[in-house]
């Protein structure tokens, strides 16, 4: 059921600055998650450390503000433990692509049921301004003092190698798109990337409003391009289109679901398939004692260990 | 009473370790108590290892050099060992290396090689295997000579299994003659085969026959045993033989563990992999209509690196489950950052830290307390957490459990420090060694039902706030400094009062622990001779005690448990008026000793050490504490193992 939006408004003051991205990502993500109707106490929002990891303050849900590039691991915890949490998470470029990228990398493997809202700025907000993974080669930012000389990642192409089953792309000015876009990557089951393209004010005077508006497009809006793979044969078939259309990144920079799984099975689904009961008797919240003392005997469990005469 | 003890040596993958524990299945089987470690290289094929071993009435406390027995399966294992029997013992050889060279043994050290080449030429021998056994022989040792090629061909012939098959059980053949000349009845040693290759028939017919062929030979060649071993006092008696690894692993299952990580590494990895194995468990009727539950899943994850595994516990635990990573030095230094985060945020998790030689990579396979100061002060940014050091077994099992008790009830990071020696030592237990319901489960101020209003870090008088799981009220569990709500702050005021709030919760964690938990004084209370250590040394620390008694002289020990917060004053009560505190630890640093400096008005006299990567022997203590009363040595490093 849908509640209004203020509800997931905390008291926190927004410390970004003035007409920042992020701005239209926070405006985004409480439509998504009052449009979806979760609990505040049903959501947890995991953020890295920058500017966006900020998010876990101001968006009201029981959220984890974790360290620089560990977001994700973080969420992955909070997952395993109660699998009946919306989680997401909320870092930069910086924090996702560079100081965790392994991470990154590993949540694709698991295709575990998490949303990543990728803040992607191409530079390091909080520290003022550092070259980001995602900042292309020769350009020189304000801060920099000499052209960045690092070729940039593609984060979509990394989680449609990686295994993410969700790969969509947003601009922090378009909320009404960027809402639905992550709706339905907090719907998806498995692992979602939403990379947002985020202009960053203060720090990136060349991927400016103005740069991104002259390349920006949305993949619906031309024709027969297909991102969803509803049985496994499909996926031999469009996946070299869906690489493609995933490399994109230059004068025309797509937006949209660009890719979308529902055939693979999330970590989830696995942990039950091989411990049925997992998922109705989570970690999190089963009872562990009985009148306060443990339950299990070494002696009736170990058997493995026991020597009998 | 009995007291035997063992060395069974040959290459990695030779099956040293199933030998090592067929032997101590006998050995329980017979109604014996027995401790039995590893010792091997960094590699996984062809580098020595051996199995060290031995038996008592009662359990074991620390293994013994000289051994009664060596069985050596190649020629490198003769040339490690040959000085290891006592006079009087065995030294078991296979008679076709006789005359192979130091120099031809490729994995052999060079270092080795050299001391063995040198000690041959001071003798005017040649340097091969005959000169070895031969001064064996002139130190009283008794040679057994097992043709082991003759041996095998026999078993192929009787199996029907070609030479290249039969060859596995070259250790059977070996091990069974060793414990035939050492008076083991036969069928004890068949039984263990049976319950180490369970469900293998082939391979347990094959054993059993090599046994066979064994005894056969050396009776005929040696004739009967001098002595036949009578049942031990436990015999008949179902008995758990498990490692370090293996107990910590029972402890946190036990102990209500949701959650574990973790990324290989040794000597971590065994307990990550028996926790695997028995990571689902189903609960019989009655048990689970109380629970409400049948099935018991462990999420038991690898990560991708130690800085995934230890955030992933944190997250897990913070929604409410009991998590645990465990790790061993390089990985716990990759953990540092987020011990911090789980120390500011208020995180209940439990590190297991198994220590292994460093620094660095050091020696990964092998022994040593040098994270000491690690565990203590790892994070950054006065970071205070619990460190709780386990002295055997025993009290790994119930520290596992306890340290998730005292992780939630204080709301921090307990790291649980043990090391490669009890990672990979295996004892013989009984049902009331491991008895869970010593210990209780307490989960602190864990609220069900947070009010609508709720505070993650409210403010209390004892500096521990209601902790609620996440996904049962909002919240921010947060790093950075914050208010009660967990809302980043940089308020001067409010700084002090959480830096406050969180420097109470230490105070009271030093009140609420018990005094026996932190240290614990054993032997002679008035004696002017006061030991003190920590960790895996407790139990040859307790023989070296038993062993200077019977040579008149008096110790007393305090052993340590509770490294953080120190407890400084009980352990001033336990060496109050001795005249010589000696410290036994496994590090150059003396880093226990530092902490003593630091904590209490003790200046420790001397110090016993051992930085050799081998688990400290209880004969070691003795003779160190015996020459630092004649000499007033300072340092006394010791150095027996292979
Ligand atoms: C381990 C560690 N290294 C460095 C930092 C310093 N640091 C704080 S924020 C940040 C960069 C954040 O950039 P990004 O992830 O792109 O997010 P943005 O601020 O642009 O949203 C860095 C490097 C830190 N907090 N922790």
């Amino acid at each position: 059921m849908a509640r209004s939006w203020l509800e997931y408004k905390t008291q926190a003051w927004v410390q970004w600055c003035p007409g920042c991205g992020d701005f239209g990502i926070l405006n985004s993500i409480y439509r998504a998650v009052s449009e979806l109707g979760i609990d505040p106490e049903n959501l947890a929002v995991v953020g890295g450390i920058g500017c966006s990891g900020r998010t876990t303050y101001y968006v009201k849900g029981s959220n984890f503000h974790a360290l620089h590039g560990r977001a994700i691991p973080v969420a992955t915890g909070v997952k395993l433990a109660n699998p009946s949490l919306n989680v997401i998470v909320a870092g930069g470029d910086g924090d996702l692509m560079g100081i965790g990228g392994g991470h990154f990398v590993a949540l694709g493997r698991r295709n575990l049921n998490i949303t990543v809202l990728l803040f992607d700025n191409a530079v390091y907000g909080l520290t003022k301004g550092q070259a980001a993974p995602t900042l292309p080669a020769w350009i020189k930012t304000k801060a920099l003092s000499m052209p960045n000389i690092h070729d940039n990642i593609n984060p979509v192409l990394l989680a449609f190698a990686a295994g993410y089953t969700f790969i969509a792309r947003g601009y922090a000015y378009h909320t009404q798109q960027l809402k639905e876009l992550i709706k339905t990557a907090v719907r998806h089951r498995g692992a979602a990337l939403v990379d947002i393209l985020q202009p960053c004010p203060t720090y990136n005077n060349v991927m400016t409003n103005k740069w991104y508006e002259e390349r920006i497009y949305y993949v619906d809006q031309e024709d027969g391009y297909d991102p969803v793979i509803r049985t496994p044969e499909e996926f031999q078939k469009k996946a070299p289109t869906i690489a493609a259309k995933l490399m994109e990144f230059g004068d025309r920079i797509p937006l949209g679901i660009l890719y979308w799984n529902q055939t693979r099975e999330s970590f989830e689904e696995r942990l039950e398939k091989i411990m049925p009961g997992y998922m109705s008797a989570p970690p999190a919240t089963r009872r562990i004692e009985l009148d306060g003392k443990p339950f299990l005997h070494p002696f009736d469990v170990f058997k493995d260990r026991l020597i009998v005469p | 009473m009995v007291d035997i003890s063992l060395i069974i040596g040959g290459p990695q993958g030779g099956g040293i370790e199933s030998a090592g524990q067929i032997a101590v299945k006998s050995m329980v089987l017979l109604g014996y108590e027995v401790l039995g470690s590893r010792e091997y290289h960094s590699n996984i094929m062809g580098a020595h290892s051996y199995y060290h071993l031995r038996v008592q009435e009662h359990r074991p406390r620390s293994l013994k050099l000289p051994v009664d027995g060596v069985l050596a399966l190649d020629a490198e294992s003769v040339f490690t060992h040959f000085r290891d029997v006592r006079p009087g013992g065995i030294l078991v050889y296979d008679p076709g290396t006789r005359s192979t060279r130091v120099d031809a043994i490729q994995p052999m050290a060079a270092p080795l090689k050299k001391r063995l080449k040198s000690l041959f030429e001071s003798k005017g021998m040649q340097p091969i295997v005959e000169s070895a056994v031969k001064l064996a022989e002139e130190a009283g040792a008794r040679i057994v000579g097992l043709p082991l090629k003759e041996m095998l061909k026999t078993l192929s012939e009787r199996t029907g299994a070609p030479v290249a098959r039969v060859s596995r059980a070259l250790n059977t053949l070996g091990l069974a003659s060793m414990l035939y000349m050492l008076g083991v009845p036969v069928e004890y040693v068949e039984k263990a085969i049976a319950l180490q290759f369970a469900g293998k028939e082939k391979v347990v017919a094959m054993n059993i026959e090599a046994v066979r062929i064994a005894v056969d030979y050396v009776r005929e060649a040696f004739g009967e045993p001098v002595e036949r071993l009578p049942p031990g006092p436990r015999r008949g008696q179902t008995m758990i033989v498990a490692t370090g690894n293996d107990v910590v692993a029972m402890g946190k299952i036990v102990g209500g563990l949701g959650v574990i990580t973790y990324y290989p590494i040794t000597p971590s990895s065994d307990e990550a992999l028996y926790i695997e194995k028995h990571s689902y468990i189903s609960i019989d009727g009655p048990l689970a209509e109380k629970l409400g539950y049948d099935k018991i899943a462990v999420a038991i994850v690898q990560m991708e690196d130690e800085l995934a595994s230890i955030n992933a516990v944190l997250g897990a635990a913070a929604a409410g489950a009991r998590a645990s990573t465990t790790t061993s030095g390089p990985g716990f230094s990759l953990m540092n950052e987020a011990i911090s985060l789980a120390v500011e945020a208020e995180i209940p998790v439990v590190v297991t830290l198994w220590m292994r030689a460093g620094p660095s990579t050091g020696m990964p396979t092998r022994t040593g307390q040098q994270d000491l100061l690690h565990s203590i002060f790892s994070g950054h940014g006065d970071a205070p957490k619990i460190v709780v050091a386990s002295g055997d077994h025993v009290e790994a099992f119930y520290d596992a459990i306890k340290a998730f008790n005292w992780a939630e009830e204080f709301q921090t990071p307990v790291i649980h420090l043990l090391d490669k020696y009890l990672a990979s030592s295996m004892v013989s237990l009984a049902r009331e060694d491991l008895d869970p319901s010593k210990v209780s489960i307490t989960r602190g101020k864990l609220l069900e039902n947070p009010p609508g209003d709720y505070r993650r870090y409210e403010v209390e008088e004892d500096g521990i706030s209601p902790r609620a799981r996440l996904g049962s009220a909002t919240m921010v569990i947060t790093g950075l400094e914050h208010d009660e709500y967990g809302y980043a702050t940089e308020d001067p005021v409010m700084r002090e009062i959480m830096m406050f709030k969180r420097e109470r919760k230490f105070k009271v964690i030093e009140e609420r622990i018990p005094d026996e938990e932190k240290a614990v004084l054993h032997g002679d209370a008035d004696a002017s001779i006061a030991l003190v250590s920590f960790g895996s040394t407790k139990q040859p620390v307790l023989e070296a005690l038993e062993m200077l008694r019977a040579e008149g002289v008096r110790a007393r020990f305090a052993q340590i448990r509770l490294l953080y917060p120190f407890p400084g004053r009980l352990v001033e009560e336990m060496v109050e008026g001795a005249e010589k505190v000696i410290i036994v630890e496994q590090n150059i640093l003396g880093q226990l000793a530092m902490l003593l400096r630091a904590h209490t008005s003790i200046k420790p006299d001397s110090s016993i050490v051992k930085i050799n990567g081998r688990p400290l022997y209880s004969f070691e203590v003795a003779s160190a504490v015996k020459r630092i009363l004649e000499t007033g040595e300072e340092r006394v490093v010791v150095s027996h193992g292979s």
